[in-house]
């Protein structure tokens, strides 16, 4: 009985948190783009505008939804609600924090420690294309089309560097549970640096940034929405909460995967050189950790904003050319060379 | 207890019930007045000109062929990455054996790039 509310308050609570961090973002992403050219942003809604976010959903929720006469129905409705669905489900095997104990109950925070969390948030993230492409083809408009077929050209294409890059991840921990992952980086590695896994696997953390940004549609990779060249790409058609699904959707994706830098290469909790959790009680230090991360987290979310308004968009060959041709043998290469030194060192 | 597995049913059913409420609230919220003009495929303000079912680049299939073959590799090795620093005292037998079967696959792709399967023109 009591595993079952604590199960539900976890749920409820990360699901919210994540909703949270995400309408943060889109208010984060505004303000940060009239920082950097120098403009104001929106600052009407509340104090430093950050009502914003939910006058924007108002909006959407209100507006009408324009059926296109020549959709296809189903295809079309399905197409946010697929794109949105993993979007929302992915962190349910993600760790936001070490453990606290109430009550002399053990809880870890984490919504659940499956020994294959690993693959489960890989399988859910690569659900998403189905929602781009589905969108798109529903629409049956050329520039949704072209969007939708780009943006899974695009997905699929860096999804292998993604895979092969975590891949080595897994060769170095030996575990598929992200907390034991976590738990495993805490101390120091080769005497003087934080036990991290950004220092056992450098090229494997760029091969995987680079990824990650393409695989959440980001500037410099944002080819399947490219306004100067198809409109808006796969949401074309959309309008209302339907588009809101996917402008939200994506910012949900960038609050796993950059939670997921941060779990895997990052040290999650930890903090170099220092084990506080010595001098903090098992309650404080569940919370601290738990801040901990979410700092760790909001410094690669504003990495993102910071990166759309430094580098300019590629063209599609560039992308493709880069996905096949540089990451795809470099994340070979990385592998080769952690399965070499996990050879040597044993 | 509960099981792990039956813990991120609960978090699909919650997104499954968020998500579907999103959905269906912008549905009961936002007014619904169609008219021909409205539901016009989108064109950049002139007549449509082209239908959107059109005969796309055969690159894009040729992509996810690729990605099959690529994907497949990963998942393959994936299940051994778990075991391989456990597995790896005993022999080079292990490591080798990966390096021959990632090898014939780079040979694949090395092959695709060759012929131009991704070059974009």
């Amino acid at each position: 009985m009591e595993g079952w509310v604590i199960a539900i308050i976890k749920v409820v609570f990360i699901w919210v948190w994540v909703l949270l961090i995400a309408t943060v973002m889109t208010w984060v992403e505004r303000r940060g783009a009239a920082m950097m050219q120098d403009r104001l942003g929106p600052n009407r809604a509340g104090p430093f505008g950050l009502f914003q976010p939910l006058a924007d959903g108002i909006k959407l929720f209100t507006k009408e939804e324009v059926l296109p006469k020549k959709a296809h129905k189903v295809l079309w409705n399905l197409g946010p609600l697929l794109f949105a669905l993993p979007a929302f489900s992915a962190y349910a095997v993600v760790p936001f924090g070490d453990k606290i104990i109430l009550g002399g109950k053990e809880i870890i925070l984490q919504v659940s420690d499956v020994n294959i969390g690993f693959l489960y948030v890989l399988a859910i993230g690569s659900l998403a294309v189905y929602g781009i492409v589905l969108g798109g083809w529903g629409s049956n408009n050329k520039f949704s089309i072209l969007g939708g077929l780009r943006s899974t050209a695009q997905l699929i294409s860096y999804e292998v560097p993604l895979g092969l890059a975590l891949l080595a991840v897994v060769f170095v921990y030996g575990s598929f549970s992200l907390r034991d992952i976590a738990l495993a980086q805490q101390g120091t590695f080769l005497g003087f640096l934080p036990n991290w896994g950004v220092f056992k696997q450098p090229l494997g953390f760029i091969l995987y940034m680079v990824a990650i940004y393409a695989e959440a549609n980001r500037v410099p990779f944002d080819l399947p929405e490219a306004e100067s060249e198809i409109v808006a790409g796969y949401h074309t058609e959309y309008g209302s909460m339907e588009l809101g699904l996917y402008l939200f959707g994506e910012y949900v994706n960038l609050v796993t995967l950059s939670t997921l830098v941060v779990v895997l290469y990052f040290g999650a909790w930890h903090i170099p050189y220092i084990d506080i959790s010595k001098f903090l009680g098992p309650v404080s230090w569940g919370i601290v950790s738990f801040l901990i991360l979410y700092l760790k987290v909001a410094f690669f979310l504003w990495l993102f904003v910071w990166v759309r308004w430094t580098i300019p968009r590629f063209r599609y060959d560039q992308v493709m050319g880069l996905g096949w041709k540089a990451l795809i043998p470099l994340a070979l290469f990385n592998l080769f060379i952690t399965a070499l030194f996990i050879q040597l060192s044993a | 207890m509960m099981s792990g597995f039956g813990t991120i049913a609960m978090y699909l059913a919650m997104s499954v019930i968020g998500v579907g409420a999103m959905f269906l609230m912008s549905r009961a919220l936002g007014p619904f007045r169609p008219t021909p003009t409205k539901a016009t495929t989108y064109e950049c303000g002139v007549p449509l000109l082209a239908a959107g079912h059109n005969r796309y680049s055969i690159k894009y299939y040729l992509v996810a062929v690729l990605f099959l073959i690529f994907d497949i590799e990963t998942v393959l090795i994936y299940p051994l990455g778990v075991r391989y620093s456990s597995m790896a005292h005993n022999s080079w037998a292990l490591f080798f054996e990966i390096f021959i079967f990632v090898a014939i696959l780079l040979a694949g792709l090395v092959y695709a790039i060759k012929r131009g399967a991704i070059d974009w023109d």
